[in-house]
């Protein structure tokens, strides 16, 4: 049970980051960036390419070259569309997201490269008769840590008070002298660096890294910033939390039926947007008469 | 000696044209009004003038450079500055934050805390509720941090638009006779009102926007003879 509880935790955490990432980015620019699963999967790549390096000069070069490529993605693909249709944003996300996959595939083939990583990570230890694994309980330590530090950032900092401001209302922040160039190019390098994390703890649990390595945690957390609220940031990382713990927890409970765990985790986010249209942060929460 | 100069500005949305060639000028410590009624097109004059709504032609000038066309961040740091129609404070922020935000658009960042100070004495009632959440404010309130939000940045010219919509007349005479004073203080002021008695009788120039372009200039003693006004205003008689 306490293994349950520490792994629902642990993935919770994890899909909060994913989610924080693509929360930040959509805060600035109103894009929810489909291809944030590519750069969960360059830096897994990364991770896997640069094993025989130092744990954590791999861990560098992964934060680095994922920030790069988010960087390289908003010049190249997303700068020319702000204040464009979300939903052409959205579309453009999708293709971005398409040609980095075959990209890779084309790099580093279609089938999984695959490497040890931090190896220590993969044991368990024993405390009062339960066995508890240690990449559950590192994983909660590295989420707290980060979304700390992310916390910090965005309550106590300058950036923080640019991003804050540019998520409620990115118009009135620029006719205060927030640079947007500067502003959403943070926006991407923040959700790049912490694609890395995310990276990290999967490919220590799954080191199979294939072209559509950060496919599956992007689409749920995705569905988290939603749950949580798109408009807050503390409402992205609640959502992402929520939809990582309550799929562990439902992956432990349902047994045999797992299978069905994604079928009844969606049941639960209907459930709540049923309550919360505008998710569980969301100052607007009341349902429109039609 | 001309501190700010509007040149035969055209802009619009899409395909539909607002503005036919607007020209309008402030010198320093100027308090200029303009009027007009809905649809006349005022905001978009500010828009276009700030950045944020797309030019078609035309020029602004501040102290003799060409901003035309530069981005809203980057006309603030020129030293001019708007308050937007609606206040368009951070409702989610404190009033601290909503200044410290203002902060971003000052060319010298070392008269930052000169600047908050200033802003306080104007408006006391901000120091009162420093660390209070800005939506929480009145109507008045939120006026008085839009304008102090905009101060902070130091602007020679500042722009408002429609600094009385929503609030009580006790509370819009508050507000104007700080923009008196802000005006006394050297700022150039440019305020657009769809109410024009509000700015007539502080203005030493009211112009009178309609249809997209300036029908009118009137100086103060002309602007207080109401037929001359509304015949600018309504583009007849008055009736």
């Amino acid at each position: 049970m306490i293994q349950a509880i520490l792994d629902a935790v642990s993935l919770g955490g994890v899909y909060a980051l994913a989610a924080l990432g693509l929360g930040l980015v959509f805060g600035v620019m109103r894009l929810v960036n489909f291809a944030h699963a590519e750069l969960i999967t360059v830096a897994s790549y990364t991770l896997v390419m640069t094993h025989q390096f130092p744990l954590l000069v791999s861990i560098i070069f992964s934060v680095v070259v994922a920030s790069l490529m988010a960087l390289i993605m908003e010049l190249v693909a997303y700068r020319r569309l702000r204040g464009s249709n979300p939903a052409t944003m959205l579309i453009v996300s999708f293709g971005v997201s398409v040609l980095l996959q075959k990209v890779y595939e084309l790099v580093f083939g279609a089938l999984p490269r695959s490497a040890s990583v931090a190896t220590w990570m993969t044991g368990a230890f024993t405390v009062g008769g339960v066995s508890i694994t240690t990449a559950s309980v590192v994983t909660i330590v590295l989420a707290v840590v980060i979304l700390l530090a992310m916390g910090y950032l965005v309550e106590r900092t300058k950036l923080g008070l640019q991003l804050r401001a540019a998520a409620s209302d990115f118009q009135t922040a620029r006719l205060l002298g927030v640079r947007s160039n500067r502003l959403i190019a943070s926006a991407f390098v923040i959700s790049g660096a912490l694609a890395a994390v995310v990276a990290f703890v999967n490919v220590v649990g799954n080191p199979q890294v294939d072209p559509r390595f950060g496919l599956d945690i992007t689409i749920l957390a995705l569905v988290g910033i939603v749950v949580g609220g798109m408009n807050s940031l503390r409402g992205s990382a609640l959502g992402g939390f929520i939809v990582g713990a309550v799929l562990s927890l439902l992956n432990v409970i349902l047994g045999n039926g797992r299978v069905y765990a994604y079928s009844w985790m969606f049941v639960i986010v209907i459930v709540i947007l049923l309550v919360r249209p505008g998710g569980i942060l969301s100052k607007f929460a009341t349902k429109e008469r039609v | 000696m001309t501190l700010f100069e509007v040149k035969d500005l055209r802009a619009g949305y899409g395909k539909v044209d607002v503005l036919f060639g607007v020209s309008l000028t402030a010198s320093k410590g100027e308090l200029i009004g303009i009027v007009g009624p809905n649809g006349a097109g005022k905001s978009t004059l500010f828009g276009a003038i700030v950045g944020t709504v797309g030019m078609r032609g035309g020029s602004v000038f501040l102290d003799g450079e060409d901003i035309s066309g530069k981005r809203p961040e980057d006309i603030v740091r020129l030293g001019l500055s708007l308050v937007p129609e609606g206040r368009q404070i951070f409702g989610g922020l404190s009033v601290i934050e909503n200044l410290t935000l203002g902060l971003t658009g000052r060319r010298d960042k070392h008269g930052e805390k000169g600047a908050l100070e200033r802003v306080h004495d104007l408006f006391p009632v901000l120091t009162t509720h420093r660390d209070h959440q800005a939506g929480m404010l009145s109507g008045g309130q939120q006026q008085q941090l839009a304008i102090a939000r905009a101060l902070v940045a130091d602007p020679r010219v500042l722009l408002l638009d429609e600094p009385s919509l929503g609030l009580s007349p006790t509370v819009v005479k508050d507000v104007f006779d700080r923009l008196i004073a802000i005006a006394e203080s050297g700022t150039a002021v440019v305020i657009v009102e769809q109410r024009a008695h509000l700015v007539t009788r502080l203005a030493e120039r009211t112009h009178v926007l309609r249809a997209g372009k300036m029908q009118a200039t009137l100086t103060k003693e002309d602007a207080a003879d109401e037929a001359k006004l509304a015949a600018a205003y309504f583009g007849n008689s008055g009736e």
